[in-house]
């Protein structure tokens, strides 16, 4: 009897993940390892070859699309990050009417759909839109030519990734209790002492954290680049929509993997990230 | 530690086998349902589910037998392929009965529909069963035993009449407006959107031999150099943006820029403008004119597989999208360009296409190799600096 319910407590949780288990199995683990066997797979000559990754790595176009997608993401990750911390540092440590706003208000931005955001965001700096229309009542042909290239891109990449790096960095810098911050301060510790001692350090982890993810949302981006970039060169989530839509299933299989793989390493950072804190842990 | 696995793994079995089994549980569904259902597929842009979902409210509300049509709708990108190939995989893998009861398609791609499903893929039209066929104004451009037009559609010249009070008349005019007004002319990237797609075509195509349009003979590729050459010497004077030659995507893409009034022309399906006028979405300024030699258009049509489960319905869906009603409500809702006399829509509703000229489309079913044109044109025009 008491076998019997042990057996029973044992398997129950697997019971209980089994479907998640095989929906994951499904529809991702079968999908990715279909397209890297069809990532090698010659459509022309019914062979498999490393013929479309040579292609990858040497063709002019690939390659600047690979470049320009790598420096828009770089980009977006670095200034993501410079800003939000500074940010988070504002509402962490100053107590006034307006942070309580800007504290209350930060997230709003994710509240708005993506599609909608990139709308607007055009609207307002397109070469015709509301900044150039402004600049006219004033008598200037303002062209802030930021439509088209990565600027704009950029600019929007930031109005979606600040907000969410703020909330991980605010969440990392509210659990450096006050006490500490007080007794250091007590001991004689300036605020770029602190700051480059204690709060940096204490939060380094989150920062990771939060750069990871910026980077693995933004290297497969599609919507604001579809809207808002030329026609090249591409970012690799346009490339991939193009080359899907030419029908070169299997070259554009090959890009995905390679899509994947960028992702892996940034997530391989993340795991790291976090097994390291829990060696602190111990 | 081995029992655990051991568990785990029947867990993993059995709830696979679950779900495997319940997946096959559903494909018997669907047919055991009254001969009154008819499953109609389409694609395209959202104006055409619209216009679809009016059409089918209408129907189905009061057709005499009862039918009761039903829309599957996959909207445009990739999606379009996706309806060719389903109906192919499904003929492939010898399905009958499917819920494939009718399907719209562009009228030039029944050829590449036979090619790759046999020639025994749609059931021939009985005419008969459809005597609206009589009112028909236009041939479908391939087998019209097959398939059956419910609507035109052509790519014109859109236009802001402010700056630009007298529109070129020909194709020639055309190119040479565009290099005397530099910056002022822009059109999509052809992979994305028809409107710049027919642009690349017939830019390439004016100084081939007519035939070639409508062929998908690969020999023609040799004689594209021409043309690329002349769209590489057009693009300096196209639309300029942060310092460099900019090709928006998509159709509308190009006609925000010229609603914005950033460019004064460019190329556009007539049916978006002229419904995006109406909505007042784009100024009233716009205006459309048609070229020659034009750019393509084409009719869309309606076919019914082979392997679906209510030809009859499908017939009787088919001879209402003939009907004055249904040809009003494709014009009103997606100023659609009717394929009966217009003497018999509702005069109001005939004046918005007033400005269109439809004698006859030039037609483009240049099949696979527009795919070609379109990479080709990626790699060369596309990134040009």
């Amino acid at each position: 009897m008491i076998v019997r319910k042990n057996h029973l407590q044992r398997w129950i949780p697997y019971l209980f993940v089994a479907p998640a288990f095989l929906l994951i199995m499904g529809v991702v683990a079968y999908p990715i390892l279909n397209v890297m066997v069809r990532s090698f797979h010659i459509q022309e000559e019914d062979r498999y070859g490393l013929d479309h990754y040579y292609t990858l790595f040497t063709s002019k176009i690939a390659l600047n699309n690979l470049y320009y997608t790598s420096y828009i993401v770089i980009i977006t990750v670095l200034l993501s990050i410079v800003l939000a911390y500074a940010l988070a540092l504002y509402l962490r440590f100053t107590q006034s009417w307006a942070s309580r706003l800007i504290g209350a208000l930060y997230l709003l931005p994710r509240f708005i759909p993506g599609l909608v955001a990139v709308n607007a965001m055009i609207t307002v700096i397109r070469d015709s839109g509301l900044l150039n229309r402004i600049a006219l009542a004033f008598g200037y042909d303002i062209k802030p030519g930021l439509m088209f290239n990565e600027k704009g891109i950029i600019l929007m990449n930031l109005w979606f990734n600040v907000p969410f790096a703020t909330m991980l960095l605010m969440a990392a810098l509210s659990n450096i209790p006050q006490s500490l911050i007080d007794s250091a301060r007590d001991v004689g510790a300036g605020r770029i002492k602190l700051f480059v001692h204690m709060i940096l350090p204490l939060t380094l982890k989150d920062v990771m954290i939060a750069a990871t993810f910026i980077f693995m949302s933004n290297i497969g981006s599609f919507t604001t680049p579809y809207l808002m970039d030329s026609s090249s060169p591409q970012m690799l989530g346009i490339s991939l929509f193009t080359q899907f839509s030419n029908m070169n299933y299997e070259y554009a299989a090959a890009l995905s993997v390679l899509m994947f793989f960028l992702c892996s390493l940034s997530a391989a950072v993340y795991i790291y990230t976090n097994m390291r804190d829990k060696q602190w842990e111990k | 530690m081995r029992t655990k696995i051991k568990w785990m793994l029947t867990v993993l079995l059995v709830a696979s086998l679950m779900l495997l089994a319940a997946c096959g549980g559903q494909e018997e569904g669907g047919q055991g349902e009254s001969n009154k259902k008819v499953t109609l597929w389409a694609g395209g842009s959202d104006n055409v589910r619209e216009m679809f979902e009016k059409q089918i409210g209408y129907f189905n509300a009061n057709n005499p037998d009862g039918y009761e049509v039903e829309l599957q709708f996959i909207t445009s990108g990739t999606g379009t392929q996706n309806l060719i190939d389903r109906i192919i995989a499904a003929k492939k893998a010898g399905e009958t009965s499917t819920d494939f009861d009718l399907i719209e398609l562009d009228a030039t791609s029944v050829l590449q529909y036979l090619a790759e499903g046999g020639e025994d893929l749609f059931v021939p039209i009985d005419t008969s069963k459809v005597p609206n066929m009589s009112d028909l104004q236009f041939e479908a451009t391939y087998r019209s035993d097959l398939v059956v037009p419910y609507r035109g559609t052509t790519v014109v010249l859109a236009y802001n009449s402010e700056t630009v009070p007298e529109p070129p008349k020909t194709a020639e005019d055309m190119y040479q407006w565009i290099k005397d007004h530099p910056g002022r002319f822009a059109y999509n990237t052809p992979g994305s959107g028809g409107a710049g797609s027919s642009f690349v075509v017939t830019s390439v195509y004016n100084d081939l031999a007519a035939e070639a349009l409508t062929s998908s003979d690969e020999k023609w590729t040799a004689e594209w150099d021409p043309g690329f050459k002349f769209l590489e010497e057009l693009h300096p004077y196209l639309y300029q943006s942060g310092g460099r030659v900019v090709y928006p995507n998509k159709n509308q893409g190009s006609i925000d820029l010229l609603a914005n009034k950033e460019v004064d022309m460019i190329p556009a399906w007539a049916d978006m403008i002229i419904s995006q006028k109406r909505e007042g979405v784009i100024p009233d300024s716009i205006e459309i004119a048609q070229i020659a030699p034009s750019f393509t258009g084409s009719t869309v049509a309606l076919g019914i597989p082979a392997f679906g489960s209510n030809s009859e319905g499908a017939h009787a869906f088919i001879n209402y999208m003939l009907t004055p009603e249904a040809q009003n409500i494709a014009l009103d809702s997606m100023a659609a360009i009717p394929v009966i006399e217009f003497s018999k829509l509702d005069p109001e509703l005939a004046d918005i296409i007033s400005g269109l000229e439809i004698e006859e489309f030039r037609i483009n079913s240049i099949g696979g190799l527009g795919t070609k044109l379109n990479e080709r044109w990626d790699e060369e025009i596309g990134t040009l600096e």
